[in-house]
C-alpha cells in the first residue's frame, strides 16, 4: 500500500517539474560565439535579441555593430559577463573550457551546438535554436526547406552527372592574391565542393600551400576561389596574376572560375550555403539543369 | 654603478605599487563593479563577517574570475622577473633572458607537440587537455634547458659560452620542430597554438594555481639565498672561485632554477616575454646591481608589471580580449629601445 502513493507523488512532482520547466523564461539577451549561428538567428528573426557576438559572425553585415567578444577559442569570462546575457550560445569549438565554466557559474546559460557539415546537425541546430528563441514553427519550416533544397539539388546533380562526367576541381584559399592555400581532404572546402558534384582533386589533408608545379599538373577544370581580403573579380584576377601556373590551367583558359565568400568555410552549415551550392553546382555542369527545382 | 634610490624609498614604493596593482587587478575588468561591492566582496573572501546580500554577482566576478586571475599574474611575473636575475647573473650580462637556456622553446615545442598531436588524436578528453597542455610545456621546457646545460659541461667545468651557443643552436632547433607542427596543424589547432604563443592570463583557476605557487615558493626561497655567491659571480668566474664561492654548483642551481621557474609560468599562462628582461634591467638602474635587493625588488615588481599589462589585456577590446604577451611586447621593446637610446647618449 506504500508503494501507489509515493507513485503518485513522483508523477505530481515530476508534472510540476515539467510545469515549471515550461513556465522557464525565454532568454532576452543572447551572445552567440559561432558564424552560423548567428546568421541562423537572424534568419529566425532573433537578430534583436543579440547582445553581442564572436569574431566569426560576420553575417549579416548588421552584427558587425555589434560588442565583439573575441574569438571563439579565446573568450574571456569576464567580457561576456558585462553583457549581462541571459544564454551563451556556440558550437563544440568555442572554449576555453575554464571560462565556459566560470560563465555557466555566472549562472548563464550555454547552449552548444554542432558545426559539424551534415544535415542531420542543422536539423537540430535549428531545432534548439528555434525552442530557445521561441520561434519553433519557423525553425521547423526552415529546416524542411533547407532539407528539400539541398536534396532537390543533389538530384538535379545526379541527373547531370549522367550526361557529364562530374568535373576535376581545386578550391584555392587567398588573401589578397599571394600564394593561395588550397582546401584538401577533409576540409569544409572539400565538402562544399564534393555536395556541389565536384571532384576535389587535392589530394592533402587541411589546408596547404601547393607548389606552383603540382597546381599545374592537376589542370584543373573548374576554379573556386575564396579570398579574405579581395571580393569578385579582383579576386581572381589578383589570384592568377599571382600563379602563373594555375592562368595555363584549363579552368582559366575557359573562363570556369568561381568565387565563394569566405565565411561560408567557418564554423557549420549556415542558411546562405544552399546558394552557394547551387551557383557552384551550375559552374561545374554548365549543360545540365541544375536547380533546387528539377 | 651609482643607484638612484635608498633601499628603503624602493621596498616602500615597490611594496605600495603592487598593492595597487593587486586592488585595481580586483576591481577594475569589463564588468563594472561599484567601489563598495568590489570592497566587501574582497573582505568577505578574506574571511570578514559580512552580510552577503547582494553581493552574489562582485563575490562570483571577484572571486572566482579576478582573484584568481590576480594570483596567476602576480605569480607568473615574479617567477620570470627572478629568472630573469639568475640570468643576467649566470651570464653577466644585462641583456641576457631566460629565453637564452632555451626553456621558452622547449616549452613552446611542449605546447605544440601537444596541441597539434592532441587534435590529431581525435582531441583530447576534455578535462585532461589543458594539464596535458601544461605538462608537455612544462616537461618541454625543462628538457630542453638540460640538454643546453648538458652541451656547456666538459670536463667537469660548465662553459657559459658554449650553453650560449648551444642555446641558441636548440632554440632555432626547437623553432623548427614548432614550425614543422604549425605546417601539420589544422585551421583551429593553429589557432590555439598561435593564441598560446601570445601567453593569456584568462580562464585562471584555483586549481591550476596550486603546482605554479609550489615552484615559485622554492625558486623565490632559493634564488635569494645564492644573493652573495651571484654578487661574487659578477666580478667574474675565477675571481668568484677564490672568493669561496662554488660556482659551478651556483651555476646548476640558476640553469635549474630559470627552468623549472619559467617552466611553470609557461606551462600556466603562455608565451610572456619582455618581463624577464626589463625588469631587472630597470631595478639594476634604480637600486645597484646588489643580488640582495635586487631578487626581492623583482619578485614584487614582475608581479606589479604583468598585472598592469593585463589590465589593459582586458579592458582595451573589452569584451574581447588581448593577448598579455602583446602588451608585454609593446611595452617592453620601446621601453628597451629607450634604454639603449639613453645609455648611448
Amino acid at each position: 500500500m506504500m508503494r501507489r502513493p509515493s507513485v503518485l507523488i513522483a508523477l505530481c512532482a515530476s508534472l510540476v517539474f515539467a510545469a515549471v520547466a515550461q513556465a522557464e523564461p525565454l532568454p532576452q539577451r543572447w551572445v552567440s560565439a559561432g558564424g552560423a549561428l548567428s546568421e541562423w538567428i537572424a534568419a529566425l528573426g532573433g537578430e534583436a535579441r543579440l547582445v553581442g557576438v564572436d569574431t566569426t559572425s560576420q553575417h549579416p553585415e548588421s552584427l558587425k555593430a555589434l560588442p565583439s567578444i573575441g574569438y571563439q577559442r579565446q573568450l574571456s569570462a569576464e567580457g561576456i559577463l558585462s553583457l549581462r546575457p541571459d544564454v551563451l550560445v556556440g558550437t563544440e569549438e568555442m572554449g576555453p573550457p575554464p571560462v565556459l565554466a566560470q560563465v555557466r557559474q555566472a549562472g548563464v546559460r550555454v547552449e552548444l551546438f554542432s558545426s559539424k557539415a551534415e544535415l542531420t546537425a542543422v536539423d537540430e541546430n535549428l531545432k534548439h535554436l528555434g525552442t530557445l528563441l521561441g520561434a519553433e514553427q519557423r525553425a521547423s519550416t526552415l529546416a524542411s526547406d533547407y532539407r528539400q533544397r539541398i536534396q532537390a539539388l543533389q538530384a538535379a546533380i545526379g541527373q547531370a552527372k549522367t550526361h557529364q562526367q562530374a568535373p576535376g576541381v581545386l578550391l584555392l584559399v587567398g588573401h589578397g592574391g599571394g600564394k593561395p592555400m588550397i582546401a584538401g581532404q577533409g576540409t569544409a572546402g572539400d565538402w562544399l565542393v564534393q555536395q556541389a558534384g565536384g571532384r576535389n582533386l587535392a589530394e592533402h589533408d587541411g589546408y596547404k600551400n601547393v607548389s606552383v608545379e603540382s597546381l599545374a599538373g592537376l589542370d584543373p577544370e573548374v576554379l573556386v576561389v575564396s579570398d579574405r581580403a579581395l571580393t569578385g573579380d579582383a579576386a581572381v584576377q589578383a589570384m592568377l596574376k599571382e600563379n602563373p601556373g594555375l592562368s595555363a590551367s584549363r579552368a582559366a583558359r575557359d573562363g570556369r572560375i568561381v568565387v565563394v565568400d569566405p565565411t561560408l568555410l567557418v564554423g557549420g552549415l549556415g542558411p546562405r550555403l544552399p546558394e552557394v551550392l547551387q551557383s557552384l553546382a551550375r559552374a561545374f555542369y554548365p549543360q545540365g539543369n541544375v536547380s533546387f527545382k528539377p | 654603478m651609482k643607484r638612484l634610490l635608498a633601499p628603503r624609498t624602493l621596498f616602500l614604493s615597490l611594496g605600495l605599487l603592487w598593492l595597487l596593482a593587486i586592488w585595481l587587478s580586483l576591481a577594475l575588468g569589463p564588468v563594472s563593479l561599484p567601489f563598495v561591492d568590489t570592497l566587501r566582496a574582497g573582505l568577505r573572501l578574506l574571511g570578514a563577517p559580512i552580510a552577503g546580500q547582494g553581493l552574489e554577482q562582485a563575490e562570483l566576478i571577484v572571486g572566482q574570475i579576478r582573484l584568481p586571475r590576480t594570483l596567476l599574474g602576480l605569480l607568473v611575473g615574479a617567477v620570470l622577473a627572478l629568472s630573469g636575475v639568475a640570468m643576467q647573473g649566470l651570464f653577466r650580462n644585462p641583456l641576457a633572458d631566460p629565453g637564452l637556456v632555451g626553456v621558452a622553446s622547449g616549452a613552446a615545442l611542449g605546447a605544440a607537440l601537444a596541441i597539434v598531436l592532441g587534435s590529431g588524436f581525435g582531441g583530447l578528453p576534455e578535462a585532461l587537455a589543458p594539464y596535458l597542455l601544461s605538462l608537455c610545456a612544462f616537461l618541454g621546457g625543462l628538457g630542453v634547458t638540460a640538454l643546453v646545460y648538458r652541451l656547456g659541461r666538459h670536463n667537469g667545468r660548465t662553459s657559459v659560452a658554449t650553453m650560449l651557443l648551444a642555446g641558441i643552436a636548440l632554440t632555432a632547433l626547437a623553432g623548427a620542430g614548432v614550425g614543422l607542427f604549425t605546417y601539420l596543424a589544422d585551421d583551429a589547432t593553429l589557432r590555439t597554438l598561435t593564441f598560446w604563443n601570445l601567453g593569456s592570463l584568462n580562464g585562471a583557476s584555483y586549481q591550476r594555481l596550486w603546482p605554479l605557487l609550489l615552484v615559485v615558493c622554492v625558486v623565490a626561497l632559493w634564488l635569494p639565498r645564492r644573493a652573495q655567491a651571484l654578487n661574487a659571480l659578477l666580478l667574474g668566474e675565477s675571481e668568484a672561485r677564490h672568493l669561496g664561492v662554488e660556482v659551478e654548483t651556483l651555476k646548476r642551481e640558476l640553469v635549474f632554477c630559470t627552468a623549472l621557474g619559467v617552466g611553470a609560468a609557461v606551462a600556466a599562462a603562455g608565451l610572456i616575454g619582455f618581463i624577464g628582461l626589463v625588469v631587472p634591467h630597470l631595478l639594476r638602474m634604480l637600486v645597484g646591481p646588489d643580488h640582495r635587493l635586487l631578487l626581492p625588488a623583482s619578485l614584487l615588481a614582475g608581479g606589479t608589471l604583468l598585472l598592469f599589462a593585463d589590465l589593459v589585456a582586458r579592458l582595451l577590446l573589452a569584451p574581447a580580449e588581448l593577448p598579455i604577451g602583446i602588451v608585454t611586447a609593446f611595452i617592453g621593446a620601446p621601453f628597451f629601445l629607450f634604454l639603449l637610446i639613453k645609455g648611448r647618449g
